[in-house]
Parts: structure tokens; sequence; C-alpha cells
């Protein structure tokens, strides 16, 4: 499908973005692994500067949140708040374990049970905690994704394209 | 550097409050009741030389609950305080005047098991979230997630 027409400013942001996404970090209640494994992609090693990746204090600033570990109740509250300031078009990665499934803390008193339960997540990073090549990996998928929502104008499509794979198969199995 | 304390000395100087047991090498608990405790702990930092709080830990023995005040001093020997709280009037008296440090666990053990500390400043939450119900105490051996209960957060219908 070939994208729709754009004003010349527009273009121009889009390839920017693209370019250089902004990243911030919220520490939902993890056990600080993936904080640590972030540090790690920052660090000279992996040193995502070099892809135009920055992480962020502030998320007026930030194009992709990035949110690591399960969320408690007492933060559920702060992240919703969190994702409220980013501007669109935001993006959101759900890092380890934790932001699936709640991990280790699934079925405590204080956790919710994912971050979805919250926040409507992008891409999951796999792992406990994942490795830095993975958290860059989460940013490259979002990369994508946001040009592919470029195209489509917007991110229906994506739920449509879920729909269209899941519905013959559950005509099939009679669900 | 002070010497180590040892079982006999702090057992004498402690005898009006109750008894005395090693627990570890440099860990003496003493048994005492909610009645003396205020006096025991103003005793231990006045006399024993102990000049700070560890922390203040809480077990819920099925019975009763146990407050240890784990106090220390230069002589690094760990002067554990032990007080039983009936389980239907959880109540006793704050150490938040004569220990400052002692009023933040407090708010954290008011939380998590509802013992109420008479005196406190403000006995308001601390670790669990602000439309926690006031009435559920999850760290009682006898609590149970009650899955028609709204603990807070956040409504899932709301995403």
């Amino acid at each position: 499908m070939a994208a729709p027409l754009q004003c010349l400013s527009q273009r121009l942001v889009n390839w920017a973005r693209i370019k250089s996404p902004w990243i911030t970090l919220f520490n939902s209640g993890a056990c600080n692994a993936c904080d640590i494994e972030i540090i790690a992609c920052l660090m000279p090693r992996f040193d995502i500067e070099r892809f135009g990746i920055l992480a962020k204090g502030s998320p007026r600033h930030a194009d992709i949140l990035i949110v690591t570990g399960h969320v408690t109740l007492k933060q559920a509250s702060r992240l919703r708040r969190v994702w409220e300031q980013i501007p669109e078009p935001r993006y959101v990665i759900a890092m380890g374990a934790c932001g699936a499934s709640a991990g280790a803390f699934h079925g405590l008193y204080h956790v919710m049970e994912r971050v979805e339960d919250v926040i409507p997540v992008d891409v999951y990073a796999a792992g406990c905690p994942p490795r830095p090549d993975e958290i860059i990996n989460a940013v490259v998928t979002c990369l994508n994704l946001l040009k592919e929502d470029q195209v489509h104008g917007g991110k229906e499509w994506r739920q449509r394209r879920v729909r269209e794979i899941m519905e013959p198969m559950e005509r099939k199995a009679g669900i | 550097m002070t010497p180590p304390l040892t079982l006999d000395f702090v057992a004498e100087k402690m005898n009006e409050f109750g008894t005395a047991d090693l627990v570890r090498s440099n860990r003496i608990r003493i048994h005492t009741t909610p009645e003396k405790v205020s006096n025991a702990i103003k005793y231990a930092l006045d006399t024993l030389g102990c000049d700070r709080l560890v922390t203040i830990s809480t077990v819920d023995n099925g019975r009763t609950f146990e407050l240890l005040y784990h106090l220390i001093g230069p002589h690094r020997t760990v002067i554990s305080i032990a007080v039983e709280v009936p389980r239907e009037t959880p109540d006793i008296i704050s150490m938040s005047g004569i220990l400052p440090p002692a009023g933040i666990y407090e708010r954290q053990i008011h939380d998590l098991f509802g013992i109420t500390f008479r005196g406190h400043p403000g006995l308001s939450k601390i670790i669990l979230n602000e439309d926690w119900p006031p009435d559920e105490f999850p760290l009682r051996k006898d609590w149970k997630k009650n899955p028609d209960t709204y603990y807070g957060g956040i409504r899932k219908e709301g995403v």
C-alpha cells in the first residue's frame, strides 16, 4: 500500500522520528535487573546513542515508553499518568517476564496481572531480564511498527490483522 | 572499641523487664510485656549503650503478633526486645516519641498487620496504595485475596 499524501513538514517530522527515537524509562515496581540492563545499553559496549536512541528524563520529550517490571497497585495510576503525558504517536515496550504476566510476582496481593491492564503495549521484550541486544531489537521493532502505522494511518490495522487471522481459526475450532 | 555485651550482663541488668536468652552469638532477645516495653527500650538506650534502631520486625505466629525491636550500639550486640500483642485487640504504645525512626516502621506494620500504635502522630498509609480497603491486612496469616473485592489501582475495564 502506498503512503498517503503528506505535506513536507509532516514527512520531515516522520523521517526525523524514525532516525532518532527518544525513550523514557518507567520502573513500575521491578526488581532493578531490567533497569541495570538498560543502563548497560547506554554504556560504551552497546552504546545505543550511536543509533540515535536517546534516553530522556521527561515523558513529555519521549516517543517510546519502556516499562520495566510488573505494575504494583500503587504505581498503576502513576504509570497511566506518565503514559498520558507522552505526545502522539507513542509506543510502549513492556520489558521482561514481569511486563507480560507479572513473572515471579504473579498472584501477589499488590500486583496487577499485566502491563496491558493499565496501558496498551506495542512490543514485549522477552527475558528475565532481557539482554541489551533484545532491548535494542524491541526499539527497532517499534520503529518498524511506526513506519507501518504511518502507511496505514493509525494503529487500528494491527487489531484488524489479528482478527483476520484469528477468526477463521476460531471458526474451525468451533469457539 | 567497646567490647560486646554478654548474656549474663544483659540478663542481670534487664531482669525487671523479663527473661533474656542468646539467639545467636551477638544477638540477645528479651521477652517482655506490652506494659513494660516502653521502659525496657528506654533502659536499653540509656544504660546498655544502644544508640540506634535496626528495625522492628513482626511475626504472625497464629496466636499472637510478636513485635521485635532490634537495637544496636557501638558494642555491636543486637538487643531484640520481644513483645506479644493479642490478635483480638492489636494495640500497643508507639515508640516514635523516644525513638524517632521507629515511626516509619510502625506505619508499615500498621499497613500490613493492622496493629494500632497509640500516640503515633500520623498513622497513614505508607506502603500500600491509597485506595486499599481499610480492613484488609495482607501479611496476616488468615488473610486471603478475595476475587470480588476491589483492591485499588486501576480498573481493567478502563483500558
